[in-house]
């Protein structure tokens, strides 16, 4: 066995926190190799030490036999690495071949007829067709996948690193985009995929390695291992046992969504017709891993993107075709995933930004007064640590920013709340207490989605779990309710 | 890093100081010039007054503008068409009613002329400063065209229109010896403060302010960000029309061509001076009153205008890169 | 009909330099309304200069002045981070301000014998091939890819070891080259500097470029229909068509107009720089 890739004791510390501890990664020349784990869990770290993006504190790395040390990712480039990352890479406005020699033309004028011709050689080597000349925007979201991988081919990568590369795509385009990898293993290539679907790594993949909290957890052949014992170490098979939380649900039924689809930033469709009926009272958690299409739902429930088809109402109100303001002044309240953008305006004070989404419920008809009563209250809620009422938002620490938009969005008589990932930059208090602020709610009738990554903050908080995988929304069976190892592998898709 | 700012206060000091020192002006003379000729009476504070006052109404409609993330550069195409059918209307029709008439007309006209580019910036995200920019050389052409032909006034050798009737001509609302305090001037502060009243008291003028600072936090809130675009520039074009309706009615008394003198420039380097508090728009205006009248009495001595046009713009940079370096400390 | 042709050239040649100096500007990202500005004080050095030094001497010192220029506006934009329209309103600002106080002092002389004057076909010629060079610089180096890319998308043409900054450095000295070539071309027409000469040439450019889809050739054809426009007006000026006699305004407009038009988007896609305007 040749190793391509050896990573051995890597660690690497962001301030308090252990991104990875000593962990110990090698790849097989010539073949797939899936690393796989749950978010946070440290493969994105791991794969940009190895591409020279980050430096680890400690440890070693040989690629290819040779011990090799990476200043900046030109160092690893230089060496044959190559990384595609989430982040699409590719410009529309520049043509395909453009895209492909960007960054590595070759010198200070370009030889289209030759650069052509190598493109379409490393084309045809993969069973891709381009049309050079036509420009990026009109690539399918496969098409651009396919592109970049023809990058890495384009700068004689070796060892590729491809992170979550079917995240956008269809099942086929997914698989045909294995085959090529597939191919492009048999020709001596190291492929390397940070992926959370199980279902590729074991029809794809050769050998597969579990992160889990910076740790690697298990390595092993694909073809000696089971899907549930896989998914059980991804998430973790520790068994707390937990109280359910009560929940004061009611019979009447208030969201109810119907067959919502909804597209993604890059055209693809993100949420799959989905149907979900939440009732008052309850408090329900969407799990699953990031980029599933939680967003995209979210967006939609909100009225910042309109649905491609489907349709939700609240409380008998058709909300698909009502805007955004209406649904507030019908108790929408939101907690959005990045308030540094969406939450709130930085350059204002805490006053001005107390009233920002509720500016036109009668509390603010008088908006100044009211900033000035209200802003205080929903400081004090959550405990946000300020200087003055006064200052501006953006001289506020992430997490404080973060206490104050929950505050303001349960101030007012929320009837609908909408959590993304509301606990992010809190300590475990506040997040209990933010929690048990939407309880409260949920208790005196509204209802509220939760999106988290973290499995184990749904369970504790919610009483009811859903998952979305891949665009689809389903629910455990009522016996694994809150089975953690069950809830898993809906998440990665291994049921 | 932390030298940049000085270093650009240096430089642009530099400038200024060089410019007069290349001609041989003398510095101090100069500045008291400026000074004494837009200060140093009542007569000559009246000419400052004068200069001030487009630029309140002006200045406020590119601040509506800009706090909801607009540049309106349009401001001076907008006073140019209000100014031109506004003028028509009261030659039409004589008398208060016509004035009244003129400054609706101004109004609608001026709004008019900043639709497109309000529209084409929500629906096609074209900048509007470029927009701005062709409507600017098209109402200029446009109300030339006008006054030479179809609005021309019987017996007038140049393009313009007919002089108002007496009885449409504001008269100065006070009167002190040499001071004169125009109606115009008075409007002008109403709307500076209804415009702060406005803007900081209301829910209308809270989601404008919002989708300026931060369109995805303004979506989030319900906000629809286009349709605030659209507004803005409609109220700002509004508010330029009537600067211009004004203007003929209480100083020009007609509209000729080259009516403009860049007042809409000044305008935007009047808002950007501003700040977060709309009030400062009679601080700023009044700076830029006092530049252009004391501008006026520096080319009595020699020395240009142009060099007032350099101050400004040193003036605007700086203004700029010190908000600038204020930010970065936010986010640091 | 030469005379007519003639009258073409002349009125195109300075809106093609000039819209090829907003191209090399406008691609790289950072938008520029102070094109008006850069031309004007290129009109202005080259007179000035052109008096003392001679010919060649002009020309050069207008490019040299237009690309400080070109760099302060570059630092304001990319170091100094400020918008980029006021930026470039300084810009315009401190031009025109500074020329005209240069001019009204008098200290320097700013008309031109014909010994001190370049031959304007040279001119001519310069703007007859710089849309091709600039082309092929597009299409065929290594600088004109970077130079799209940087335009359209700084943070992953970034990621690909790209320094939009120094890409945009670049981009602008060759704006102030563009600018002084059109100031001095203006000002070897009419052999001496006035006040505020340029007339609105650079908004007229930059409305070239936007309706070229910010391409070079596009523009440049766009340039020769405003070019166009305008000898049609001189010649037919006072002349009734059908009748009716067309005010030289409305031949003014045309160009502004179907700038707007192709903004709106009924003349064929939107083809702004993605990155305009961005860091």
């Amino acid at each position: 066995m040749i190793l391509a890739v050896s990573m051995q004791g890597i660690s690497k510390q962001y301030g308090s926190v252990q991104a990875l501890g000593n962990v110990t990664f090698e790849v097989e020349k010539g073949t797939i190799h899936a690393l796989v784990g749950e978010n946070g869990a440290g493969k994105t770290t791991l794969m940009r030490a190895l591409y020279g993006a980050m430096q680890p504190d400690s440890g070693s790395i040989t690629v290819n036999g040779q011990a090799a040390h990476f200043h900046d990712s030109r160092a690893a480039i230089d060496a044959g690495i190559g990384m595609v990352s989430q982040h699409y890479g590719i410009i529309g406005e520049l043509t395909n071949l453009d895209n492909l020699v960007l960054g590595a033309e070759g010198g200070p004028v370009l030889m289209k007829g030759s650069m052509e011709q190598r493109a379409n050689e490393l084309a045809a080597s993969m069973g891709f067709e381009f049309d050079w000349a036509a420009e990026s925007s009109t690539l399918s979201p496969a098409g651009g996948q396919k592109l970049e991988i023809l990058k890495l081919l384009w700068r004689n990568s070796q060892i590729m690193i491809l992170d979550e590369p079917t995240a956008m795509l269809s099942p086929q385009d997914s698989d045909a985009l294995y085959e090529s990898l597939k191919q492009l293993a048999a020709n001596g290539a190291t492929v390397i995929v940070v992926t959370h679907r199980i279902a590729e790594v074991f029809e794809h993949c050769r050998r597969v390695t579990v992160l889990r909290g910076g740790v690697k957890v298990a390595d092993h052949d694909v073809a000696d291992v089971k899907p549930e014992q896989l998914a059980e170490e991804i998430v973790g098979g520790t068994v707390i046992e937990r109280p359910v939380p009560v929940s004061n649900e009611r019979s009447n039924i208030r969201l109810r969504i119907d067959a919502l689809s909804v597209r993604g930033s890059k055209g693809e469709t993100a949420v799959k017709g989905i149907d979900l009926q939440v009732k008052s009272g309850q408090l329900v958690g969407i799990a699953g891993v990031d980029g599933n299409g939680q967003r995209e739902l979210f967006h939609a429930l909100i009225g910042v993107s309109k649905p491609m088809s489907g349709s939700f109402s609240f409380d008998g109100n058709q909300w698909d075709t009502e805007p955004g303001s209406t649904r507030i002044l019908e108790g929408l309240r939101v907690i959005p995933e990045d308030r540094h953008d969406e939450g709130v305006i930085e350059e204002w004070s805490l006053y001005d930004n107390s009233a920002l989404g509720l500016q036109r419920l009668p509390v603010f008809r008088r908006l100044t007064s009211a900033m000035k009563s209200e802003a205080p209250v929903m400081a004090e809620m959550f405990k946000t640590k300020h200087g003055n009422l006064s200052d501006s938002m953006g001289s506020l620490s992430g997490g404080n920013q973060q206490r104050f938009v929950a505050g303001r969005a349960l101030r007012i008589d929320p009837q609908m709340i909408l959590a993304f990932q509301p606990a992010r930059g809190l300590d475990l208090n506040s997040t209990t207490k933010v929690y048990q602020e939407i309880r409260k709610a949920c208790d005196e009738g509204a209802c509220a989605i939760v999106v988290s990554f973290d499995l184990d903050e749904l369970l504790d908080f919610c009483d009811r779990i859903v998952v979305m995988c891949h665009g689809h929304l389903s629910e455990p069976k009522p016996e694994e309710a809150r089975d953690r190892a069950a809830i898993g592998r809906l998440m990665v898709g291994a049921e | 890093m932390k030298a940049r700012v000085p270093i650009l206060f240096a430089c642009g000091i530099l400038l200024m100081i060089g410019s007069l020192m290349i001609v041989h002006a003398p510095i101090g003379e100069a500045v008291a010039t400026i000074f004494q000729g837009s200060l140093g009476n009542l007569k000559k504070i009246s000419g400052t007054i004068k200069e001030m006052t487009p630029l309140l109404i002006l200045g406020s409609a590119v601040y509506l503008a800009l706090k909801a993330g607009l540049f309106n550069i349009g401001a001076e195409g907008q006073y140019l068409v209000g100014a031109c059918f506004a003028c028509q209307t009261m030659v039409m029709v004589p008398g208060p009613v016509g004035v009244g008439l003129g400054c609706l007309v101004g109004i609608v006209t001026g709004a008019l002329w900043a639709l497109p580019a309000g529209l084409i910036k929500a629906f096609r995200n074209g900048h509007e400063v470029i927009t701005t920019i062709m409507l600017n050389a098209v109402a200029a052409n446009m109300t030339k065209a006008l006054v030479a032909g179809p609005f021309k006034g019987k017996g007038q050798l140049v393009p313009s229109t007919a002089v108002l009737p007496v009885n449409s001509q504001l008269t100065p609302l006070f009167t002190f010896r040499d001071l004169e305090i125009p109606q115009s001037f008075v409007i002008g502060i109403v709307v500076v403060v209804g415009l702060a009243y406005w803007l900081n008291k209301t829910v209308a003028g809270y989601e404008l302010k919002a989708s300026g600072a931060n369109p995805t936090a303004a979506q989030f809130a319900g906000i629809k960000t286009k349709q605030v675009t659209v507004k803005a520039m409609l109220m700002s074009g509004g508010l330029a029309g009537l600067a211009g309706a004004l203007q003929v009615a209480q100083f020009e008394h007609r509209f000729y061509d080259g009516f403009a003198t860049g007042y809409g420039f000044d305008a935007l380097g009047v808002s950007l001076l501003v700040g977060s508090n709309p009030l400062f728009l009679l601080a700023s205006s009044f700076f830029f009153g006092l530049l252009n009248k004391g501008g006026t009495a520096l080319s009595l001595i020699g020395v240009n205008k142009g060099i007032t046009m350099v101050v400004l713009a040193v003036v605007i940079v700086m203004f700029a890169a010190v908000r600038y370096g204020r930010k970065q400390v936010n986010h640091g | 009909m030469v005379s007519f042709l003639l009258q073409i050239i002349t009125m195109s040649a300075p809106l093609i330099l000039m819209a090829m100096a907003g191209y090399m500007s406008e691609r790289s990202g950072v938008i520029n309304i102070g094109l008006e500005g850069k031309m004007l004080a290129g009109c202005f050095i080259c007179a000035a200069a052109g008096a003392h030094f001679g010919a060649v001497g002009g020309l050069a010192f207008a490019i040299l002045a237009c690309i400080a220029l070109s760099l302060l506006h570059w630092s304001l934009t990319q170091m100094y981070r400020i918008d980029h329209i006021i930026s470039g309103m300084a810009v315009n600002l401190l031009a025109s301000g500074f020329t005209g106080f240069m001019d009204s002092s008098g200290i320097w002389k700013t008309t031109l014998t014909d010994s001190q004057r370049l031959p304007l076909p040279m001119y001519y010629a310069i703007a007859v091939i710089s849309p091709f060079l600039l082309f092929a610089m597009a299409g065929r180096t290594q600088f004109g890819l970077r130079h799209k890319s940087v335009g359209s998308d700084p943070d992953k043409a970034r990621l690909l070891g790209i320094h939009p900054q120094r890409v945009r450095f670049s981009a602008l000295i060759m704006t102030g080259v563009f600018a002084g070539l059109a100031g001095s071309l203006l000002v070897t027409e009419t052999s001496g500097f006035t006040k505020e000469m340029t007339s609105g040439r650079g908004y007229i450019a930059l409305a070239a470029l936007i309706l070229g889809g910010w391409r070079p050739i596009p523009a440049t054809a766009a340039c020769l229909l405003f070019g166009v426009a305008k000898a049609v007006q001189i010649r037919f000026s006072g002349t009734p068509i059908f009748n009716f006699d067309i005010p030289s305004e409305i031949w003014n407009m045309l160009p502004y107009i179907v700038t707007l038009l192709a903004l709106a988007g009924l003349l064929g896609r939107n083809r702004t720089p993605a990155g305009l305007g961005k860091h």
